[in-house]
């Protein structure tokens, strides 16, 4: 089948793993982040839990402005619901309760400061299934633009080429963007859906296991596509794929029954765990 | 999914199971049989004695035409649409999207619930009495339009908001969470991507309630009784109000074959809204959903 054909292969002068090493005093002046806060999301004694049922207890993170975070852990450590804290999804999930705190920007996101929509519009979400309105590709990709008036008429048509452009979709559906987007393979609706959250202008993508759906070569190619998102988006990937954390993220964080057990750089964490629980699932001798 | 299962399974086919596969048919046969003989015997005796002036000329006494009938029916219909239409799927919105869960995770609305079902198993002559207590004789609207609509739509808000309900309970969390997770607003993303997906749900609603409008005969006759004349644009205190199925109903009692012929004229007039209802649903329903799930895979 045609439609099964991955995703065009990527551009690789687009992919910039370098991004990361240390920026010399003069692209440090033409940073546009000079003087922002290095820290875009924290969270101080986070506990979340549902009815009786404590999820995650005391976590304190903070995640770097234009990083790749993973967070890995068991099925069931929480992972799920800490990240959709993030963006108040579990707000009105029937049961939920918090304690401590989620700043976004230094404000903590229940506060006035953040409006629940335009919280969610910069910081926006990639679900584990693909999950294309059921609207033309062209509309999919402009669904959120048009709630948020970012742009309309004519407009739209350049944000959805962009948008489609930069997940390298656009060849694939230029002559069908009329067309369902449930004609797409897997991996094309995935990347839909990123180029559908990239449109309304993201400064943090929280990603729920967005791989695990997918067959490896779109899972290579989504992978690729995200390390050229940093440092211009901050990432938070939820991931029960460990060679995918470690090649992906420059954190990771561990979450073991109910708690964060440990975090730090990505290879650190990987190759000289601290605590017991992480070298023991690290090295894939748990669950 | 398991299709290659199937060999070693023929041979093993148990009596039960092929009396049950009887039972199907016979099923389906009860079902189709009946409606193929209603279209067929109303065909069949309305057409040899067909004539064009029947949709031109109003009832006088049991001859005439059915001018009059047509218009008033299909001037019911378009008010239960509007009537009944907005108010059921806007509860069944309610319903399904707006109520707050109750703490143990229930749906709640469940008083709302209890009234639709008492309200749908009433007997639709009884509802037509009370509307004759109530407002034929009780508000003093005599025979007329509006009581006819009010009961008419009484009746059919709990199919429209329960089918509405379910329809909107099938789409997919997904495209709330996707909408949600966009920072759409909760009306914004019903209006925009959860209500397109309950389409074909909500007008199969709106079907059912707009057969029951121009098929009803008891509520009618305790609402808006009948007239030979042409439906006025008063809502109340018309005398009467024409609507095809009363024809069918009563001409059919009269000695004077024209009478018979007009009964029978209604009856394929009835049968042909019907149809064309249907199918201007399958086309409403293939409109929308070019780009649902279902449809692409
Ligand atoms: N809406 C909910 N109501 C009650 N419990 C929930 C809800 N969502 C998740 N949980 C529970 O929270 C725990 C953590 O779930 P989750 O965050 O999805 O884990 P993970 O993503 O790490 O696999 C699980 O035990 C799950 O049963
Ligand atoms: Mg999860």
């Amino acid at each position: 089948m045609t439609d099964e054909r991955g995703p065009d292969s990527i551009n690789a002068s687009r992919v910039q793993p370098e991004r990361l090493e240390p920026l010399d005093p003069v692209l440090q002046a033409l940073d546009p982040d000079r003087g922002r806060p290095e820290d875009v999301v924290c969270s101080q004694r986070l506990t979340l839990s549902f009815g009786p049922k404590t999820i995650l207890s005391d976590v304190d993170i903070s995640f770097r402005r234009g990083t790749i975070t993973a967070l890995i852990g068991p099925t069931g450590s929480g992972k799920s619901t800490f990240l959709r804290t993030i963006n108040r999804m579990n707000d009105k999930v029937v049961g939920f309760r918090r304690a401590g705190d989620v700043t976004f920007d230094e404000q903590s996101i229940w506060s006035t400061h953040h409006d629940v929509l335009t919280l969610r519009r910069r910081i926006g979400m990639l679900f584990q299934r693909p999950n294309p309105f059921p609207m033309s590709i062209r509309d999919n990709v402009v669904a959120g633009v048009k709630a948020h008036r970012i742009a309309k008429g004519k407009q739209l048509d350049v944000v959805a080429e962009q948008r489609l452009r930069e997940v390298g979709l656009w060849d694939a559906v230029k002559d069908r963007l009329g067309d369902s987007p449930f004609r797409l393979s897997g991996g094309q609706q995935q990347l839909l859906c990123l180029a559908r959250a990239l449109a309304v202008g993201p400064e943090v993508l929280l990603l729920d296991e967005p791989t695990s759906a997918l067959d490896p070569v779109s899972t290579e190619y989504i992978e690729a596509l995200l390390a050229t998102l940093v440092p211009a988006l901050t990432l938070i990937i939820v991931t029960h794929n460990l060679a995918q954390a470690r090649r992906v993220s420059h954190q990771t964080m561990f979450f073991y029954e109910g708690a964060l057990i440990e975090h730090g750089d990505t290879e650190e964490l990987f190759t000289h765990p601290k605590q017991a629980d992480t070298e023991r699932y690290v090295s894939g001798r748990m669950g | 999914m398991a299709v290659s299962v199937r060999k070693p399974d023929m041979r093993r086919r148990t009596i039960a199971g092929l009396l049950f596969r009887v039972g199907t048919y016979l099923a389906l046969l009860l079902v189709v049989g009946p409606a193929l003989w209603v279209l067929i015997g109303v065909v069949v005796r309305a057409v040899p004695h067909w004539q064009w002036s029947v949709l031109t000329t109003p009832t006088k006494g049991t001859t005439g035409g059915l001018e009059n009938a047509i218009i008033g029916t299909l001037i019911l219909m378009f008010g239960v649409l509007i009537i009944a239409g907005s108010t059921g799927v806007m509860a069944g919105i309610y319903l399904s999207e707006l109520a707050k869960p109750r703490r143990n995770g229930k749906p709640s609305g469940g008083l709302f619930r209890t009234a639709s079902d008492v309200l749908s198993g009433f007997p639709s002559i009884v509802l037509g009495y009370c509307g004759y207590v109530a407002l034929v004789v009780g508000l003093g609207w005599g025979f007329s339009l509006l009581p006819a609509l009010i009961i008419l739509s009484i009746m059919v808000v709990p199919y429209i908001a329960k089918s509405t309900e379910s329809a909107l309970r099938q789409v997919p969390n997904n495209y709330r969470e996707g909408a949600a997770a966009l920072g759409m607003s909760k009306g914004y993303s019903l209006r925009k991507v959860v209500l397109r997906s309950a389409i074909p749900g909500i007008v199969t609603g709106l079907l059912l309630a707009l057969a029951i409008a121009c098929g009803e005969t008891a509520p009618l006759i305790y609402t808006a009784s009948f007239t030979d004349a042409i439906p006025s644009a008063s809502l109340i205190h018309s005398q009467g109000f024409a609507y095809l199925t009363y024809p069918v109903f009563t001409f059919y009692n009269q000695p004077a074959p024209e009478a018979h012929y007009l009964a029978y004229d209604a009856a394929l007039l009835l049968v042909i809204i019907v149809l064309i209802l249907l199918v201007s649903s399958r086309l409403i329903v293939a409109r929308t959903q070019r780009h649902s799930e279902s449809q692409g895979r």
